[in-house]
C-alpha cells in the first residue's frame, strides 16, 4: 500500500472515532460517577467513603423525595397527555390548509424560544392571584373571579402543567403537522373512494401510518419532563411548602443547597432509574419493529 | 343557508384563533410590561396597558443598567453568548452530522450500542453533569475559560445532534452509497460529495435547536464563567434575584426580550425549516 | 483535613503573613479575588464601594458577583476550589464556615485580629462563627437584626394604633383589629426562609432561652417543650392573618398594598428598610422596632455576613488579604458598608450618629449592644446562622409545609419538627 492509500485508510478512524468516543464516554462516565458518588458519604466535596444503601434509604424516607416522585408521575402524564392532545389538535386544524399557515406556525412555536426560567417566571405572575389574571378580573368587575391554583397545595402542581404544555405543544405540533403531510397522497385518495369521511379517515388511515412520529414526539415530551427544573423553580419555587416540588429540585437541593452530594447522587440515580420504565418498552418496541419489517422484506 | 364546509371551516378558524390568543398572552404581558413603569405595575398588577411608553426600559437594560460594578447593561453579557453560543452551534452540528454518519452509513459492530448510549445522554440532568465537568474542565486547564464553556456545550450538544442527524442520515438509501463506493469514494469523498448536500434539512433543525438550547442555558453558564465572561441568562437571573429590594418589573421585561429576542427571530424566520426538517428528524 | 494538617497550614500562613517585608520589596501590588451573590441593588452597591476604597489604598480588586442566591454562589465557590483556585475572599456565614474550612486551606487571622484589638469589640457569637476551630479565618462584614417589626403608619391609624404591640399577646390583639377593619394585619411573603423567620422570631419573641436551647443546640426536650409548641400556634396565627396569595411570593411584591395600608405589620429583618426606600418610601410611611418579646427584654435574633479568607500562594494575593482585613476590621468601614445596605456595623463602639443611617439602624444597633451584654443574641435558623445547610434545610421543610397546610396541628408540627431533626442529627 501506498503511503497515500495507507493515511486514507487511518484518516477516517482518526475522524470517525474521537466524536464518538468522546459523546459515548462523557455519558458512560458521568452515569457512572454519579452513581458512585450515591454510595459514598459525600457532603461538600466528592469523598472516598463508603456509604451502602444508606443515601438511598435516606432520600425515600423524606417527605420531599415522597412528594416529588408522586407529582413526577402527576406531571410527567398530564404534560404528555395535554401536549400531545394540544399539538395533535392543532397539527390537525392547521393540515386543514387554512389561510395564514405562517402566522400560526410561528405563533405557536415562539415559546420553544424561551427559556424555562423566562417561561416559569411569567406564568408565575400571571397566575398569581394579587397580581395576575384573578386580580385583572376583579379589577374588570368580576369580583367573583378565583384562580388560586398557584398556591394551592393541592393544585400547584398543575400550574407547572400549563405552563409545561404551553410551551411543548408548538414542538408536538410541529412533528406531527410534518408526519401529517408526509402521509401518501394515494393513500388519502384511496381512503376518499371508499367513501370515508375526514374523521375516519384521520382515525383509520393518518393516525398509523403516523404511529412512530408519535413515538418520537413522546420520547421528547418524557425527556422535558423529567428534566423539568428551571420552569418549576421559576414558576412555584416547589411551593406552598413542598407542594410542587419534582425530583430534579430535590437532586438540586440536596446536592448543592445542603451539600449533601451523596444523597443527591442517590435521588438522581433513582430519578434516572425510573427513566427504565419507559426506555425499556420504547427499545424493545423498536426492536419489535425491526424485526416485523425484516421478516416482510 | 351556509354549508356544512363553511361551517366547519369557521369552526376552525375560530378554534386556532382561541389557542393562538392564548399562546400570545405571556408575550403581550411580557411586552407591554416592557414598556410600563416598575411602579405602575407594582401598583396595577401585571397585566395592564401602558400609560406612557417607557422606551427607556429598553435603553437602560441595554446599555445602563448596573450588574456588580459595571454599568453597561446587558450588552457585554449579550455578546458573550453570542461569543459562546455561535462556536458551540456550528461545531456540535459538524461534529453531530459526522457522527450520524458513521453510525448510519458507516456501518461497524456495535454501533446500535453506541448509539443507544449516546442517546441516553439526552437524558441526563444538567445537575449531575456539574462536578463531574468541574473535574474535567479542571484537568484540561479550561476552568473558567470562554472555551471550557463551549467545550462542554459541544460535547453535552452532540448527544441531540447525533441522535438527529442519525435518525435523518438512515433514510438515505444504501444503493447511493454502493454505487459511490464501486466508484472508488471514501468516507470523506461520500460524507463531502452525497451526505452534506442532503443534509441542509436537519442541520437547520440542529443548529435551531442547539442555538436555542445553549442561548437559554443558565447553570453552566454562571458557573464555568466569571465577572464580565457571563452569559445573558447570568445577567437576566442578576436583574430578578434581589434580596435586597422589590422586583425591577419593567426593566425586567424589557431585559426579557433584549435576551430572547436572538431565539425569537430564530424561530421567526426558520421555524418554516424547523418543521420540513424535524420529520425526517425523530421519525423510525 | 485532619486537625494536625490544619494547624501546620494555619501556622504556615500566619508566619508567611508576619513576613511583609519580602512581598513588598518584590513590588507586587495587594489583589483580591473576590466571589459573592451581591450583584445588583444595594448589597451590589455596598461591595463595590468597598472595591473603589480597596482600589484607593493601592490594591487590585477583582469581584466576580454571581447571580442568583447563595447557593449558585457556593457552586461557584465549590467548582474554583475543585479546581484549584479558591478565590482570595468569598462571602460565606454561620457554621458554614466552620465546614467549608475543613475542605479548603484558610488563612490564619489571629496575629492581625490582636493587632486591630477587633476580637473586643465584636459580638461573641459573632466571634466564635470566625474562628470555628480556635483561629480566626473569616471575619463578619455587616449584622442584621432578624426579629424587626414594620408596621404601615396608615394601617395603624385605621386601627388607632399608636405605638408597636411589645408581647406577643399584644401583638395577636392588633392583628384582631386590623381582621375587622378588613386590613390584612400580616404582610410576609411565602418563600421557604421567609417561613422559617416567621417560626423563629415567634420563638424567639417566646423565650430566647428555648429557642437557644432547640435551634442552636438542638437539645431534644426542648425541641419537645412547651415552649416550641406555643411558638408553633403563633406561628398558624400569623399564616392565617397572612395573604392567602402570600405562598411562593416574595413579601415585597406588597409592598405597595402595604404602604397603603390595607396590610398592616411585617416581621422582617432589618434590610426591608433600604426595600423601601429603593421602593420610593420614607421612614414616615411606617413604624420599626423590635418584633415582640414576651418576657419585656431585648433579644437580638442575628444575621451577618462575612468574609472568608481562601489560602493563597501568590504573595500579591497575600498581601491582598492583609490589606482587605485591614479595611474590614477599621472603624470607619461599618458606617461605609451599612449605609449603603442598611445593616448593622459589626463592631459594637461604632458611632451611628452620621445622618446617612436611620433611627431604625439606630435602635438595631443599640438593641445589638445590650443584648451582647445580657447575652441574649441568638443566631438565625432561617438565614442558616444556626445550623448548617442540611439541618436548616430540615427543618425549614417542616416549618413551610406546616404554614402552608391547615390541616397540620401544631402539636404535629412539633413532632415532626423533632423527627426531621433527630433524622440529620
Amino acid at each position: 500500500m501506498s503511503w497515500r492509500e495507507r493515511w486514507g485508510s487511518v484518516l477516517p478512524h482518526l475522524v470517525i472515532w474521537p466524536p464518538i468516543l468522546i459523546s459515548c464516554g462523557y455519558v458512560l462516565v458521568f452515569s457512572a460517577w454519579t452513581v458512585w458518588l450515591s454510595f459514598t458519604r459525600s457532603t461538600l466535596m466528592p469523598d472516598y467513603s463508603w456509604a451502602d444503601w444508606h443515601n438511598y434509604s435516606a432520600m425515600l424516607a423524606t417527605r420531599n423525595w415522597q412528594i416529588a416522585y408522586t407529582n413526577l408521575f402527576i406531571y410527567g402524564t398530564c404534560f404528555v397527555l395535554f401536549t400531545m392532545a394540544a399539538g395533535l389538535l392543532l397539527a390537525v386544524l392547521i393540515d386543514q390548509r387554512i389561510r395564514g399557515e405562517n402566522i400560526y406556525r410561528a405563533i405557536f412555536l415562539y415559546p420553544l424560544a424561551v427559556s424555562f426560567v423566562v417561561t416559569g417566571t411569567v406564568w408565575g405572575w400571571l397566575l398569581n392571584p394579587s397580581i395576575g389574571i384573578q386580580k385583572l378580573m376583579h379589577d374588570l368587575g368580576w369580583a367573583s373571579f378565583r384562580f388560586e391554583w398557584l398556591i394551592d397545595r393541592d393544585m400547584a402542581i398543575y400550574t407547572v402543567v400549563i405552563a409545561g404544555v404551553w410551551q411543548a405543544s408548538g414542538f408536538a405540533m410541529a412533528l406531527l403537522l410534518a408526519g401529517l403531510r408526509s402521509v401518501d397522497a394515494d393513500l388519502l385518495k384511496a381512503a376518499q373512494i371508499d367513501g370515508a369521511g375526514p374523521l375516519r379517515t384521520y382515525l383509520r388511515v393518518v393516525f398509523p401510518t403516523i404511529g412512530p412520529i408519535f413515538v418520537a414526539v413522546l420520547v421528547m415530551l418524557l425527556q422535558f419532563a423529567i428534566k423539568t427544573y428551571d420552569l418549576v423553580v421559576a414558576l412555584t419555587a416547589g411551593g406552598p411548602g413542598l407542594a410542587s416540588t419534582l425530583p430534579t429540585v430535590v437532586v438540586y437541593d440536596f446536592m448543592f443547597q445542603r451539600s449533601e452530594l451523596a444523597k443527591g447522587s442517590a435521588a438522581a440515580v433513582m430519578l434516572l432509574g425510573s427513566l427504565a420504565f419507559v426506555l425499556v418498552p420504547y427499545g424493545l418496541y423498536r426492536k419489535w419493529k425491526q424485526r416485523k419489517a425484516e421478516a416482510h422484506a | 343557508m351556509p354549508s356544512r364546509i363553511a361551517l366547519s371551516r369557521l369552526a376552525i378558524h375560530a378554534t386556532l384563533i382561541a389557542f393562538a390568543a392564548f399562546w400570545l398572552v405571556p408575550l403581550l404581558v411580557v411586552a407591554l410590561n416592557a414598556l410600563r413603569s416598575t411602579e405602575d405595575i407594582a401598583h396595577a398588577g401585571v397585566i395592564g396597558l401602558p400609560h406612557e411608553l417607557m422606551w427607556s426600559n429598553f435603553r437602560e437594560t441595554w446599555s445602563s443598567y448596573c450588574i456588580s460594578q459595571h454599568c453597561d447593561g446587558i450588552q457585554p453579557y449579550f455578546w458573550n453568548s453570542m461569543r459562546m453560543v455561535i462556536p458551540a452551534t456550528i461545531v456540535s452540528t459538524l461534529l453531530g452530522a459526522l457522527n450520524g454518519y458513521s453510525l448510519s452509513l458507516w456501518r461497524f459492530r456495535g454501533d446500535n450500542v453506541v448509539f443507544g448510549i449516546i442517546t441516553l445522554g439526552v437524558f441526563l440532568p444538567e445537575q449531575i453533569r456539574l462536578v463531574p465537568w468541574v473535574i474535567v474542565l479542571r484537568d484540561l486547564g479550561l476552568f473558567n475559560t470562554i472555551s471550557g464553556l463551549v467545550m462542554i456545550h459541544i460535547v453535552q450538544g452532540l448527544s441531540f445532534t447525533t441522535l438527529f442527524c442519525r435518525n435523518y442520515y438512515v433514510s438515505i438509501p444504501q444503493d447511493l452509497l454502493k454505487a459511490a463506493r464501486i466508484d472508488g469514494a471514501g468516507f470523506f469523498r461520500i460524507f463531502w460529495r452525497i451526505v452534506l448536500p442532503l443534509s441542509p434539512p436537519i442541520l437547520i433543525v440542529t443548529v435551531i435547536w442547539q442555538f436555542t438550547g445553549i442561548w437559554n442555558e443558565y447553570l453552566y453558564g454562571v458557573t464555568f464563567t466569571a465577572g464580565e465572561q457571563q452569559p445573558v441568562t447570568a445577567a437576566l437571573i442578576a436583574l430578578s434575584a434581589r434580596l435586597s429590594d422589590a422586583p425591577q418589573y419593567g426593566e425586567q421585561s424589557a431585559a426579557v426580550l433584549l435576551a430572547a429576542a436572538p431565539t425569537l427571530l430564530v424561530y421567526l424566520f426558520g421555524g418554516r425549516y424547523f418543521l420540513r426538517g424535524l420529520t425526517a428528524g425523530a421519525v423510525k | 483535613m485532619s486537625n494536625v494538617r490544619r494547624r501546620t497550614l494555619l501556622a504556615g500562613s500566619a508566619a508567611l503573613l508576619a513576613a511583609p517585608r519580602m512581598a513588598h520589596a518584590q513590588g507586587a501590588k495587594p489583589k483580591v479575588t473576590v466571589i459573592s451573590q451581591w450583584s445588583a441593588g444595594s448589597d451590589g452597591l455596598a461591595i463595590t464601594t468597598l472595591g473603589k476604597r480597596f482600589e484607593q489604598e493601592g490594591g487590585i480588586w477583582e469581584h466576580n458577583p454571581v447571580p442568583g442566591f447563595t447557593t449558585e454562589m457556593m457552586n461557584k465557590l465549590r467548582a474554583q476550589i475543585i479546581a484549584g483556585d479558591p478565590p482570595a475572599v468569598s462571602q460565606l456565614k454561620g457554621p458554614e464556615i466552620a465546614a467549608w474550612s475543613k475542605i479548603g486551606a484558610v488563612v490564619d487571622l489571629d496575629a492581625q485580629v490582636k493587632a486591630a484589638g477587633y476580637e473586643v469589640v465584636v459580638p461573641a457569637e459573632l466571634a466564635r462563627l470566625s474562628k470555628p476551630y480556635g483561629h480566626w479565618i473569616a471575619l463578619p462584614i455587616q449584622a442584621y437584626r432578624i426579629n424587626t417589626l414594620f408596621i404601615s403608619k396608615k394601617a395603624a391609624e385605621r386601627v388607632g394604633v399608636t405605638k408597636l404591640p411589645a408581647t406577643w399577646a399584644e401583638f395577636n390583639t392588633t392583628a384582631e383589629k386590623m381582621k375587622a377593619a378588613g386590613i390584612t394585619p400580616v404582610t410576609n411573603g411565602g418563600l421557604k426562609w421567609d417561613d422559617g423567620m416567621k417560626w423563629e422570631i415567634a420563638l424567639c419573641g417566646i423565650s430566647p432561652d428555648a429557642y437557644r436551647k432547640a435551634v442552636m443546640q438542638l437539645d431534644a426536650k426542648a425541641l419537645k417543650g412547651p415552649e416550641v409548641l406555643a411558638a408553633f400556634r403563633q406561628f398558624r396565627k400569623l399564616g392565617e392573618w397572612s395573604d392567602p396569595g402570600a405562598a411562593g411570593q416574595h413579601y415585597s411584591t406588597f409592598i405597595t398594598r402595604y404602604m397603603k395600608g390595607e396590610m398592616g405589620m411585617l416581621l422582617m429583618g432589618g434590610w426591608a428598610q433600604g426595600v423601601f426606600k429603593q421602593a420610593g418610601y420614607q421612614f414616615s410611611d411606617y413604624m420599626i422596632g423590635p418584633a415582640p418579646q414576651d418576657d419585656g427584654k431585648v433579644a437580638f435574633d442575628l444575621n451577618s455576613d462575612e468574609f472568608i479568607f481562601w489560602q493563597k500562594k501568590q504573595a500579591e494575593f497575600q498581601e491582598g488579604q492583609k490589606l482587605l482585613a485591614k479595611i474590614v476590621m477599621a472603624k470607619d468601614f461599618g458606617p461605609m458598608y451599612s449605609q449603603i445596605t442598611g445593616s448593622i456595623p459589626v463592631r459594637t463602639d461604632t458611632d451611628l450618629s452620621a445622618a446617612g443611617f436611620s433611627d431604625g439602624q439606630r435602635e438595631a444597633a443599640k438593641a445589638m449592644a445590650e443584648a451582647v451584654k445580657s447575652n441574649r443574641v441568638i443566631l438565625s435558623l432561617a438565614h442558616n446562622m444556626a445550623q448548617p445547610n442540611q439541618i436548616t434545610a430540615a427543618m425549614i421543610d417542616v416549618l413551610t409545609e406546616f404554614v402552608h397546610d391547615n390541616r397540620i396541628s401544631p402539636e404535629e408540627g412539633q413532632k415532626r419538627l423533632a423527627e426531621a431533626v433527630d433524622n440529620v442529627r
